[in-house]
């Protein structure tokens, strides 16, 4: 125990996020392979629909094979899959990463208060949650779907992270109580500190790993909600996304029993594999890159 | 007679500048019936020594070199597998540093203990549990109780009586207690070092105390062994020792203890701070920069742990004569610089 | 600086079965702290002495009594209003573990009071690298190099160091009262004499009062000179005075407990001919209407078990309590809360001839 405390101790002076970042990734080869599938499918879900900004309609060409003009064949209307898994990535994670945002900003910031006050502001910050974890996510997003489309990621990942923040705001209140009696707490308040400045710079930075963690993890969930939404067909229909071309696949295009629409219906789901996989192989480094400890055994 | 012969013992563990040692060929007994102190400041080794009797030193560490005989075992660094584990808790019995911590909240200490038993294949479980009552009521517990337990039931000195029992019930011979009072306040450390020693005589074992607290060590061991920066740097009985420590470090020490008797300005803190395995010395005395009584030779010979006298050994380059006679002095670096 | 008149704490447990409880973990106590003076308190653990240093320093409030702060009344203000002498009054935590933020380098431990002081106290000098020759000042002072330990985060220290910085913390606020609780405790043997040093070293220079709260006897001695000892056993103070009268001359069988516990570094020590022992370990739950030592002390008689002891001056008449304390004064009356109180050597005793070293 004493030697592992003191391997700890290999002095080394603070780096610069980058290089920590950096040499957290670098540190495993699966870290290396999330890492970069998560970077390939944001360049995707930015630049797709840059490259391909009208589908490309082979009306000649329904369910055709994968072949050199078409790499991953043809959907039901004669579109290019490949064309449409590439533009519609920026839909279905943008709603993600956009509902993972209100989830994190949400359930950090009630989390954080509640745990940091107790008392009453606790007590009233936890019913509203409480409230929020109660609030039937699908059913909303039915009855919403009448009143919105959902055709601007906005919309769509608004209501799943208005939805979704009540477990965050639950794990990171009962983190904040549990630091809060650690001693660099109750110095900070005894040394007179405002309230805000602890909240930030005290507690944030020691349940940032935790936080990100579940940020990235929540990604994966409300891509596969959504997702799920559009192949149910349970909101309209209003761009091209992965949902949908799972959707088009099963019930326009036959797939589970045609051989024909079988690569139209991988595209999609491959797709989120990847994505999912980039994302639970790059969690690994999450941890070190907020820890200054971990970020330095060798 | 040994009970166990550690000899030329060097664990190393990996860092970032490669395979440092965290104890360098150290060479220790534990006799019969005798209670060791190994006494040594955080980064010592002292610890990892104490694993590696278990053959347990944990990675990134190895044991590099050395070897240990236990009396009726044989080379516990040789062993592997199944009979490494009947060793550790059969002929070796071990009480971690936190033990206040390392026992499992969720069952009770009754069903923990089966397990124990059952993990070393005891045929008669029931005669397991009568044994660790047995030792549970000799240490001053309620034995019923106290296997009724829970781990967060007991306060610290009893949780530590209860590392004991489980460290003695499948009657190993040989008991290492890595900081057994730390943590605890002074009555406890009182009661359980009475305990130690208690249990000690009734068992007839050798016991092995790792403790950066040469005050609380003093009052219960035998023999006296100092660590410092990997290396056994003074052992001998310990009332000689303490009467006459003939190494700087031992001197130093005893000089930086807190103690309720003596002149309060008499003590002198040790300056500097303790080396770990990227900072300590590679050549020449590891001791040698907060030494005051270095000289040239200190930098560029390692000193060998050699008797000087029946039953005494010590490491360093200068007479003990000089050691006993000088007034401890402070060396040039004073404070605690980084 | 700080007076304490019979500060008493309790709370209600609800246990599962038992109903509730009322654990009294303060039970009266008074003290008076002179501005760089010291006040001493040892118990077991479970004693209520760190929720006595939490009361000081306003992590935790008190249900009783009354707790001055440079003559001003605390419990007659508002919280808001208290927090600005509590300011005055800053923690030493006992575990240098994770009394520092594991997230933030020292210099920003370090800069962020001392930057809101900076603020509080206006334009004069409050440049914007004002904050960083102060925070070199404070590590200096505490016997740390602020170049090395600056840009360091609190893993790459070792103990000793953790806690100097922790006490330069305590520092950036310009307190006039340290609370100690157990600060050396988690600390290695061999540094712990260098941060009692550091203490004793602040009550000097910077007069800097002290409220030292440990098990450790030996280590409040080496802070505590000219001070005061209070020794505290399950929120009551049972025996006090000088910390040398005290230690050399206990009388309450319980501070004999405590001196008796002390280890004795044979060679050097001989045990006392009169060490003695609780007979039985602490059980918080016992109620009695006597002493609440009693059903511990190996001395108890049957009055102790129906009459509650109260403090009364050695040897004196029992003429009453707290009259003798003058504000300010060092000679402390040598105080006791025991029914048959006797004088016991259970104190080591040096071996003579100077083995002891110089």
């Amino acid at each position: 125990m004493a030697a592992t405390a003191a391997l700890a101790t290999a002095v080394r002076n603070r780096r610069p996020a980058f290089l920590a970042f950096r040499r957290a990734v670098l540190r495993k080869p699966s870290r290396i392979v999330g890492f970069a599938i998560i970077v390939f499918f944001t360049l995707m879900g930015i630049c797709g629909p840059w490259f391909y900004g009208t589908l490309a309609v082979d009306p000649n060409a329904i369910y055709a094979p994968p072949s050199a003009d078409h790499w991953l064949g043809t959907d039901f209307a004669g579109s290019d899959v490949f064309q449409e898994v590439v533009v519609g990535a920026r839909y279905v994670l943008s709603t993600a990463a956009l509902a993972a945002l209100f989830t994190s900003f949400f359930g950090i910031t009630v989390g954080l208060v509640a745990g940091y006050h107790r008392g009453f502001v606790d007590s009233a910050l936890m019913r509203v949650t409480d409230f929020v974890l109660t609030i039937p996510g699908l059913p909303l997003l039915i009855i919403l779907s009448t009143v919105w489309s959902f055709g601007s990621p906005w919309q769509m990942g608004l209501v799943l992270g208005l939805t979704g923040w009540g477990g965050v705001a639950r794990a990171v209140r009962s983190q904040a109580l549990s630091l809060r009696e650690r001693g660099f707490l109750e110095a900070a308040r005894g040394l007179g500190l405002p309230s805000r400045h602890i909240i930030v710079k005290e507690l944030l930075p020691n349940i940032a790993p935790y936080v990100a963690m579940h940020l990235l993890l929540s990604v994966i969930g409300f891509i596969g909600a959504e997702v799920g939404l559009f192949f149910l067909g349970l909101v309209p229909f209003s761009s091209t996304n992965w949902g949908v071309m799972l959707n088009q696949a099963v019930f326009s295009g036959g797939a589970m029993n045609s051989p024909d629409a079988l690569v139209y219906l991988l595209a999609p789901l491959v797709c989120i594999l990847l994505l999912t996989l980039g994302i639970v192989l790059f969690l690994d480094a999450v941890d070190e890159l907020f820890n200054p400890r971990l970020r330095e055994r060798a | 007679m040994s009970e166990v012969q550690v000899r030329g013992l060097t664990v190393e563990y990996q860092t970032s500048a490669g395979w440092l040692p965290a104890v360098a060929g150290a060479s220790l007994d534990l006799r019969a019936g005798e209670i060791t102190g190994l006494v040594g400041e955080s980064g010592s080794g002292k610890s990892t020594l104490a694993l590696s009797l278990l053959n347990a030193v944990p990675a990134p560490g190895r044991i590099a070199a050395g070897s240990i005989e236990v009396a009726g075992v044989g080379d516990v660094v040789r062993l592997t597998g199944r009979q490494l584990r009947k060793v550790r808790g059969g002929e070796l019995g071990y009480v971690f540093q936190a033990s206040q911590n390392s026992l499992n909240p969720l069952k009770t200490i009754g069903k923990q203990l089966l397990d124990l038993g059952r993990s070393h294949e005891v045929s008669d479980l029931r005669a397991l549990i009568a044994r660790a009552k047995d030792l549970a009521n000799r240490m001053g517990l309620d034995g019923d109780r106290v296997l009724d337990s829970y781990q967060h039931e007991l306060s610290g000195g009893m949780r530590q009586r209860v590392g004991i029992v489980f460290a003695l019930v499948l009657n190993a011979k040989v008991l290492i207690l890595d900081e057994p009072t730390t943590a605890l306040d002074m009555l406890s450390q009182a009661s359980v070092l009475d305990i130690v020693r208690k249990v000690h005589d009734e068992n007839q074992l050798s016991t092995l105390i790792i403790t950066h607290d040469i005050g609380a060590i003093s009052e219960i061991a035998d023999r006296l062994a100092v660590m410092y920066g990997g290396r056994i740097v003074e052992d001998g009985p310990l009332l000689d020792v303490l009467r006459r420590p003939t190494h700087p470090y031992t001197k130093a020490l005893i000089g930086a203890t807190a103690r309720i008797t003596g002149d309060v300005d008499a003590a002198r803190p040790l300056p500097g701070r303790p080396p770990d395995l990227t900072t300590v010395a590679r050549v020449g005395c590891v001791f040698r920069e907060r030494c005051p009584f270095a000289v040239a030779a200190c930098a560029d010979t390692e000193p060998p742990l050699e008797a000087w006298e029946a039953g005494r050994r010590r490491a360093c380059h200068v007479e003990p004569s000089t050691v006993l006679a000088g007034q401890p002095g402070t060396p040039a670096a004073v404070g605690e610089p980084a | 600086m700080i007076e304490a008149r019979g500060i008493t704490r309790t709370y209600q447990t609800h246990g599962q079965f038992t109903g509730t409880r009322t654990v009294h973990a303060l039970r009266g106590v008074d003290f008076t702290l002179p501005e760089g003076g010291a006040v001493s308190f040892i118990g077991e653990s479970g004693c209520g002495k760190t929720t006595l240093g939490k009361i000081l320093t306003g992590l935790e409030t008190f249900d009783g009594g009354e707790l001055v702060v440079d003559g001003v009344e605390l419990s007659a203000l508002k919280p808001r209003q208290r927090a600005k002498y509590f300011r005055r009054i800053q923690m030493i935590h006992q575990d240098p573990y994770s009394a520092l933020n594991p997230t933030r380098t020292i210099e920003a431990t370090l800069g962020d009071p001392l930057r809101m002081r900076a603020r509080e106290k206006g334009g004069t000098g409050a440049g914007p690298g004002a904050w960083r020759e102060r925070a070199c000042e404070l590590l200096t002072l505490v016997g740390l190099e602020p170049e090395a330990v600056l840009p360091k985060y609190p893993h790459q220290l070792s103990g000793g160091q953790r806690q100097r910085v922790v006490i330069a913390r305590a520092l950036t606020v310009d307190p006039q009262v340290l609370i100690a609780d157990e600060a050396v405790s988690m600390i290695d043997v061999s540094m712990r004499l260098g941060i009692l040093g550091l203490l004793r070293d602040l009550r000097s220079r910077l007069g800097i009062s002290l409220v030292f709260i440990t098990h450790d006897v030996a280590t409040a001695r080496y802070v505590g000179d000219g001070g005061e000892l209070h020794v505290i056993y399950r929120g009551e103070v049972v025996e006090r005075g000088l910390t040398d009268d005290v230690i050399l001359s206990p009388v309450h069988p319980y501070t004999q407990c405590l001196l008796s516990a002390v280890p004795i570094m044979r060679g050097l020590e001989e045990p006392g001919p009169d060490r003695t022992a609780p007979t039985r370990a602490l059980d918080e739950r016992t109620d009695t209407p006597g002493c609440l030592f009693e059903p511990r002390c190996p001395f108890a008689t049957d009055e102790c078990f129906t009459t509650h002891p109260t403090l009364v001056p050695l040897g004196g008449d029992g003429a009453g309590v707290g009259a003798g304390e003058a504000e300010g004064v060092g000679a402390a009356e040598h105080q006791h809360a025991c029914l048959n109180p006797a004088a016991r050597r259970v104190v080591g005793v040096e071996v003579g001839a100077g083995a002891a070293g110089p």
